[in-house]
């Protein structure tokens, strides 16, 4: 009996006091991947990656608007979204207290404005792609003049963009430019 | 000939069931408070396992859900919880229906798993009717792929009126003028693809970009010591032999490009 005792009071306690203690997460587990929509450009690798669709975009050009959400009921929590998107807007975190009562509280959702073609006015992307885009690539920019050529590039869609290539091609002397080859 | 084919085209929806006023009536008090045990029967409707082995794992004396009375039992004419795992597949409809039927009224239902709220990430399959909701009514919804003991148990409290929600729809509406930080502005463009790429090959796709991240945040740090004694700072924090390794490798690759640029 005493030994008994004795054992018990070795042990100690095994058994983990949540919920009437802070859950035991270790760094590493998988929970909640949060979304931080100002930090989002909306581009949509991240709903490309998703392998359960747990992600999605919808654009509504009548709206203006490009609508990102996410189903935490469909979420398998491998972390594709975190791996692939270019500003750091979404992580897995460590949360799993995600249990609901009304499936509609699974969904979190954000709406960005979109972006219209400088040339054309067509609806192409979001406002804040076009920005973060020619501002990352108008860092690489050498001289202003470049960066400002890349900033007008940034405005327009791939179509207007297709021609405007062949327009500042056709103006460019293609001796020169074969010699720079 | 060639128009495409979408699964609702080839599935038939199933109507899900409904319950009298009375029935409803005793739920609600049962959700609210049930005061008493609670006998707990499982119905895998198709599910990987995954989900079996958590709830397995939460009745062990480690997260020990007896403790609060939850109990799992092998018949559902005993249960006051069925909790349905898997995406409900076409060949486990009238099982996980006759489940329902055989429990004595009232009875909550649990739906465990991504799998068991929407499909998970089986959803558009052709043999699957994507979630339990679809064949019964469902009171809780567990996400999770599987959801960890911990958020099992926050389940079931959540189920027996013992702790309150907390994940709530949300959402945001871009407002004027939200402009996204480029990230590390000050490291050369080069040298963050390099470092990150190298992070990526030794650590694979997730970890090698949290590597990455932290590796160049010691980098941009605007600390007075320099960036040699700075990285080292962070290798030294770093208990992980392994991830050790990476951060000597990323610091390779700085000094490869470091000497690469001054010739």
């Amino acid at each position: 009996m005493f030994k008994l005792l004795k054992e018990i009071f070795r042990t100690g306690q095994a058994t983990a006091l949540y919920p009437f203690a802070p859950p035991q997460t270790i760094k590493d587990s998988r929970g909640k991947p949060e979304h931080d929509p100002v930090k989002c450009i909306a581009c949509a690798a991240c709903t490309g990656a998703c392998p359960a669709n747990a992600l999605s975009m919808k654009t509504d050009v009548a709206a203006g608007t490009r609508t990102w959400a996410i189903n935490y009921g469909q979420c398998v929590f491998c972390g594709r979204c975190q791996e692939v998107c270019p500003t750091n807007a979404i992580a897995l975190t460590t949360e799993f207290e995600l249990a609901v009562a009304r499936k509609d509280d699974l969904i979190t959702r954000a709406t960005f404005k979109l972006a219209y073609c400088r040339t054309c006015g067509a609806a192409f992307s979001t406002l804040k792609e076009v920005d973060y885009v020619a501002r990352l690539l108008g860092a690489l920019a050498e001289t202003p003049k470049e960066a400002e050529r890349i900033r007008a590039h940034a405005e327009i869609c791939p179509a207007c963009k297709r021609r405007l290539d062949v327009e500042e091609m056709a103006q460019a002397n293609p001796v020169r430019q074969m010699e720079c080859l | 000939m060639n128009a495409p084919i979408f699964r609702d085209d080839l599935t038939i929806k199933p109507q899900g069931l409904s319950m009298s006023n009375e029935v409803a009536a005793l739920k609600g008090r049962l959700l609210k408070s049930i005061g008493r045990s609670v006998y707990v029967y499982r119905v895998d409707c198709g599910g990987c396992n995954g989900c079996e082995i958590e709830i397995f794992a939460a009745i062990t004396p480690i997260f020990d859900a007896e403790r609060f009375g939850i109990k799992v039992v092998p018949s559902p004419r005993h249960a006051d919880i069925l909790l349905y795992t898997g995406a409900v597949t076409r060949a486990m409809r009238m099982p996980g229906l006759r489940a329902y039927e055989a429990a004595p009224e009232p009875k909550i239902v649990v739906s465990y798993g991504a799998c068991g709220n929407t499909g998970g990430i089986f959803h558009d399959l052709y043999c699957v009717w994507g979630g339990t909701d679809q064949i019964v009514p469902v009171d809780v919804y567990i996400p999770g792929c599987p959801p960890s003991p911990q958020a099992t148990i926050y389940g079931f409290a959540m189920a027996l009126g013992l702790l309150d929600q907390k994940l709530k729809e949300t959402h945001h509406v871009e407002g004027e003028g939200e402009s996204v930080p480029l990230i590390h502005p000050e490291i050369p463009y080069a040298l963050r693809v390099a470092v990150e790429r190298r992070a990526r090959e030794m650590a694979g796709y997730l970890h090698g970009k949290v590597i990455a991240e932290a590796f160049l945040a010691a980098l941009a740090a605007p600390e007075p010591a320099s960036v040699e004694a700075r990285l080292a700072a962070l290798t030294a924090q770093e208990s992980d032999p392994r991830v050790v390794e990476i951060y000597g490798q990323l610091r390779a690759v700085l000094r490869a490009m470091v000497v690469e640029q001054a010739s």
